[in-house]
């Protein structure tokens, strides 16, 4: 049966409230605002065509981050085909960074940039686990790897980017991204 | 001398508060005998909160129309055939037709962007902006009803009149041009002997140029719509759907005599 895509108040109740996390993963990994939101809007098609799937899942968020994810993944190839440049130092920083007040004297919009230029598997672990708060279990599901596989992408993330912070490299130059930029389904 | 050795996942696992506390405590003791570990520790936490401060924001920002599934579902509910098949073959039909077409490709989350189905939208959105207005629903008064048509005519590029609704028991307050997205739309507003408000609203179509009456209801308004000859028209108002037919009926005849 070809269900509607109409989604009626228990369906809005359920995904109105990972609207908003599904746009900052989106922000984090697109960068570019409109084309992030244009994802998110992908995601909510196919995730009301296909409504009935998500309760199967372990979880509704970690059924809609995994059609976030592999969308993204497929937007930031084609990106990658087209020859458009991955914006890494765009206007971007400004608007993700809110004033650096905190004490650890991390600077924001470095750390954005910083995490930008991690390998795509790393970096999707430390979005989907330290902003997101997936469980290990939920990133493993959305990425489809080993949870071992998480933990140890999840450590190498945290030591390289603590590494790229303490040598203050390298929000340039501009990582290929390449070899890491992997579909992961 | 701890009992179970601490892995490195353990302390990932740390970092992320999810250890059980009998574990979380064990790491801690571990963490206070290793000083380089606790350092490591510290920095990986400091990443996470910049990070998560860093794109806190994005979630405070306002939802776009487009991610707004309130909206989606009011639009789902008035068109029950949503399925992207049916969106498809809706919007390849309106490329074949041109003009408008490519909005209905624009997103597939939006309401019928075309037609008499947006011109009905249209039409209940000014009836409830203007309508009941306490201060000028209208541009210009029923006294000015020459300048009114002269002006509305001008900017839709159609000719258009109020027509005298005085049979249905409605008195004519005056008009104004509304915007849409598919250029300048009217509106005639008219007032019934216990102050209710009907409107008219009208404007040029490319797309539904000529359709049959339908009976509609948009956020609670109803109201009729139909279009002659690439001219659309919608009325609205408070009155039962029954007078409101009668109403549009009037509307209608008055417009193909002219």
């Amino acid at each position: 049966m070809m269900r509607s895509m109409q989604p009626d108040a228990e369906t809005i109740a359920a995904l109105e409230p990972l609207i908003p996390p599904m746009r900052r993963y989106a922000r984090a990994l697109l960068r570019e605002p409109e084309d992030a939101d244009d994802l998110v809007q992908d995601v909510l098609e196919r995730a009301l065509a296909r409504w009935q799937q998500h309760r199967r899942a372990a979880s509704l968020r970690a059924w809609l981050f995994a059609i976030l994810h592999n969308l993204a993944i497929d937007r930031l190839r084609q990106r990658k085909r087209r020859g458009r440049p991955e914006p890494i130092e765009t206007v971007e920083d400004a608007r993700l960074a809110t004033p650096p007040e905190q004490a650890s004297g991390i600077e924001q919009g470095d750390i954005m940039a910083l995490v930008a230029s991690l390998p795509e598997d790393q970096r999707v672990v430390l979005l989907l686990i330290g902003v997101e708060d997936l469980t290990y279990a939920e990133a493993a599901a959305v990425l489809d790897v080993p949870l071992g596989t998480v933990m140890s992408r999840l450590s190498r993330a945290r030591e390289r980017l603590r590494q790229m912070m303490e040598t203050g490299e390298p929000a340039v130059p501009r990582p290929d991204l390449g070899p890491d930029l992997r579909i992961v389904r | 001398m701890s009992e179970t050795p601490v892995t490195e996942a353990q302390i990932q696992a740390f970092v992320d508060d999810r250890l059980t506390p009998e574990r979380e405590a064990a790491v801690a003791a571990w963490l206070a005998q290793h000083e380089g570990e606790a350092d490591r520790v510290r920095a990986y936490r400091e990443q996470r909160d910049a990070l998560r401060a860093g794109l806190a924001p994005v979630l405070d920002e306002p939802l776009p129309a487009a991610l707004d599934l309130r909206l989606r579902g009011a639009a789902s509910a008035r068109s029950p055939a949503f399925a992207r098949p049916a969106v498809a073959a809706a919007a390849a039909v309106l490329l074949m037709l041109g003009g408008a077409g490519g909005w209905a490709l624009r997103g597939l989350d939006m309401p019928p962007t075309v037609g008499t189905a947006a011109l009905a939208r249209e039409a209940a959105a000014s009836y409830m902006v203007y309508a009941n207005d306490p201060a000028r629903p209208v541009e210009l008064a029923a006294d000015q009803g020459a300048a009114l048509d002269g002006w509305l005519s001008s900017r839709l590029a159609r000719p258009v009149q109020a027509p005298d609704l005085s049979k249905a028991g409605l008195q004519l307050i005056g008009g104004r041009l509304v915007p849409t997205e598919f250029g300048p739309a009217g509106l005639y507003l008219y007032r019934d002997e216990a102050g209710q408000r009907v409107a008219l609203y009208v404007r040029p179509m490319k797309v539904d140029g000529t359709h049959r009456m339908t009976r509609r209801e948009e956020s609670g308004v109803p109201g009729w719509t139909w279009s002659d000859d690439g001219l659309g028209f919608g009325v609205f108002g408070a009155a039962p759907a029954d007078d409101l037919h009668a109403t549009a009926d009037m509307v209608r005849a008055q417009y193909r005599a002219t």
